[in-house]
């Protein structure tokens, strides 16, 4: 790729993976601030070697729990590891191999992007200050890296926090809402960068994002997160679906009502028809191939089928379906009790 | 997977790479680094150590070369104890310390980088001791440069008046480095306390310049008093620092016992804060 983001890499290769399959886990981790309650029970899967977006809206804790990983601040009650070392308990050794930027990247903004990136080499250990360069030349900084970070604009910022990232060569990138401040293009090489990181390093990347989008475009799994609750987790296709397959079909028809009938005697075909705007909106038992035999099964009975179009479930579909639904349970209103 | 909470038996986790004092050494350059490119600190710090001094000299040779027989030469032994008393007495050279001290204890807290060395997994306290000695050395720096420019003048200027002996300039070199080395040391303890620059800052000043001697003057405390920072470190001072003659008689003993006293305390209480603030 020509993006200096998607360079080819220079930055040390990971090693073979070792413990567990996953990259984050997490069980009923409870982070209480006072009376609020910003993480309730989160349990959470991520597997190695791809990119995982945590999706919430504003508030709903995806900042919370980054920070609980990394140590920043202390759970409450819960377990986590990260990489398969439990945390806090081998917190060293867990964020040894970790590359994060919470919230908006800082550094001190009178040093230079190169003596920003020495200070936490220093940090870091003494083999990770050849790591320097690489990483600069990696997010297309080596130009500027020896202006003062106070003349950045917030793109470069975003750059130099990957870049600081890339110092501990990372088997795990948590990025928390990482293309804020960035322009369009400076969007997608970013989103190029990441799946380069996955498809070709095997590194791990977990964003947390409220841009249903960019998550979408970006990742192979994600989590819906919501006041605090992780409402549904799993690969992109199964989220949008619903968590099992839903193969739904729109319908147009010449006879609303024969086809309407006719569907609801097709039990072994037909799950739910029901009328829609678009005409018929029709929930199969099956798999995608049953829609052959519904169109034949209609047309059997001379009813007229002049649309036929399978529904493409999108994660902003079920994000706002989640997100609403969880706004009538009772588990929300005992978290806006607590909120209260 | 493991409680949250951690638990006495688990062995203490694997240090990252690299010798402990190589690391330890890098982390200092790099605490230094960021003292040295905090331009608008460094200034000031300079000003306050050096100006004092080439002014006292200046006013002085100029006294001396309009009237020589009522003013005498800009040098010698009494601007040498007047040296002194600007840098380890008054106000100038405890400026410095608390300056630079305030520093390094908040720098990274203000600048919002200290989140992104925690995630390094490196532990809290090695984060917080390090600023110790990168703060002592550019205090150091700046005194001992003060202090070079004070016997030069006691010389250079002396004419025909008597100048202090070597052993007098080491007793003032040393005084010098216990009296701004100790308030730099808690300067770096309470800013990590309290996080606050401004805050910290304005506590300093206001303890060493106005609540400390008002303390020792009050002679109803008694012995109490010997716990003031100042009155320890005025033990060790080879003159009269304090013209208002509130200086009490502490033992050697206790004089130190005082300031290995401040310095646990404040460091004690710095790494504590460092150790459990939400980063």
């Amino acid at each position: 790729m020509s993006s200096p983001l998607n360079a080819s890499t220079t930055v040390a290769p990971v090693p073979e993976r070792a413990g567990s399959g996953l990259a984050i886990e997490t069980t009923g981790l409870t982070k209480r601030f006072g009376a609020r309650t910003a993480l309730d029970g989160i349990d959470l899967r991520v597997p190695r070697g791809s990119a995982f977006g945590f999706l919430g809206p504003n508030g709903a804790g995806k900042t919370t729990i980054i920070r609980t990983l990394l140590g920043l601040t202390a759970a409450n009650a819960g377990t986590m590891e990260v990489l398969g070392y439990p945390v806090p308990l081998e917190r060293a050794q867990a964020l040894r191999r970790v590359g994060a930027i919470v919230e908006e990247p800082r550094f001190h903004p009178n040093m230079s992007g190169r003596e920003n990136l020495r200070i936490v080499a220093a940090v870091r250990g003494p083999e990770t200050r050849a790591r320097i360069e690489p990483a600069l030349a990696r997010v297309g900084l080596s130009d500027r890296a020896a202006n003062k970070v106070k003349s950045y604009s917030m793109g470069m910022r975003q750059r130099l926090g990957v870049a600081r990232c890339l110092l501990a060569d990372p088997l795990l990138l948590i990025l928390d809402e990482p293309t804020n401040g960035l322009d369009p293009g400076g969007i997608q090489e970013f989103r190029e960068m990441i799946r380069a990181m996955v498809e070709q390093e095997g590194r791990t990347v977990f964003i947390s994002s409220h841009l249903l989008d960019e998550v979408e475009k970006t990742c192979d799994a994600a989590a819906i997160v919501d006041r605090g609750k992780v409402i549904v987790q799993g690969s992109m296709a199964e989220l949008a679906q619903g968590g099992g397959v839903r193969n739904e079909l729109i319908l147009g028809v010449d006879n609303v009502e024969l086809a309407l009938t006719t569907l609801s005697r097709a039990s072994e075909l037909v799950r739910d028809a029901r009328r829609a705007d678009e005409g018929l909106r029709v929930e199969l038992v099956g798999d995608p191939r049953t829609v052959a035999e519904v169109n034949a099964t209609l047309v059997r009975v001379g009813v007229g089928v002049t649309r036929l179009e399978p529904v493409r479930h999108s994660l902003e579909q079920r994000f706002l379906e989640v997100t609403s639904r969880l706004d009538a349970s009772p588990a929300t209103e005992a978290v806006e009790e607590v909120e209260a | 997977m493991s409680a949250v909470a951690p638990t006495a038996s688990t062995p203490s986790p694997p240090r990252q790479g690299g010798s402990s004092v190589t690391v330890a050494a890098q982390m200092l350059g790099a605490d230094f680094l960021k003292l040295r490119k905090k331009r608008s600190i460094l200034i000031w710090a300079l000003v306050l150590a050096l100006a004092p001094i080439v002014i006292m000299f200046a006013v002085e040779a100029i006294q001396h070369a309009s009237d020589p027989a009522k003013y005498e030469p800009a040098g010698g032994l009494h601007s040498f104890h007047d040296g002194l008393r600007l840098l380890g007495g008054l106000l100038f050279g405890p400026l410095v310390a608390i300056l630079i001290g305030v520093e390094a204890g908040t720098g990274d807290a203000s600048a919002g980088v200290f989140r992104d060395l925690v995630v390094t997994g490196r532990s809290r306290l090695a984060l917080f001791f390090s600023r110790v000695p990168a703060a002592l050395l550019m205090c150091w720096l700046l005194i001992v440069s003060a202090y070079v420019l004070v016997v030069i003048g006691t010389f250079v200027f002396a004419g025909g008046l008597a100048t202090p002996d070597g052993a007098e300039v080491l007793n003032g070199f040393g005084f010098l480095l216990i009296a701004t080395g100790v308030l730099c040391v808690v300067a770096v303890g309470f800013a990590s306390l309290v996080t606050s620059k401004p805050g910290a800052i304005i506590a300093l000043i206001a303890w060493q310049v106005v609540a400390s001697p008002l303390i020792s003057s009050i002679g109803s405390l008694g012995k109490a008093r010997e716990i003031i920072l100042n009155q320890a470190i005025s033990h060790f001072s080879p003159i009269t620092l304090d013209g208002h003659a509130t200086n009490l008689k502490l033992s050697g003993g206790t004089a130190l016992l005082v300031l290995v006293g401040w310095l646990v305390v404040f460091l004690a209480l710095g790494a504590w804060r460092t150790s459990t603030m939400d980063a």
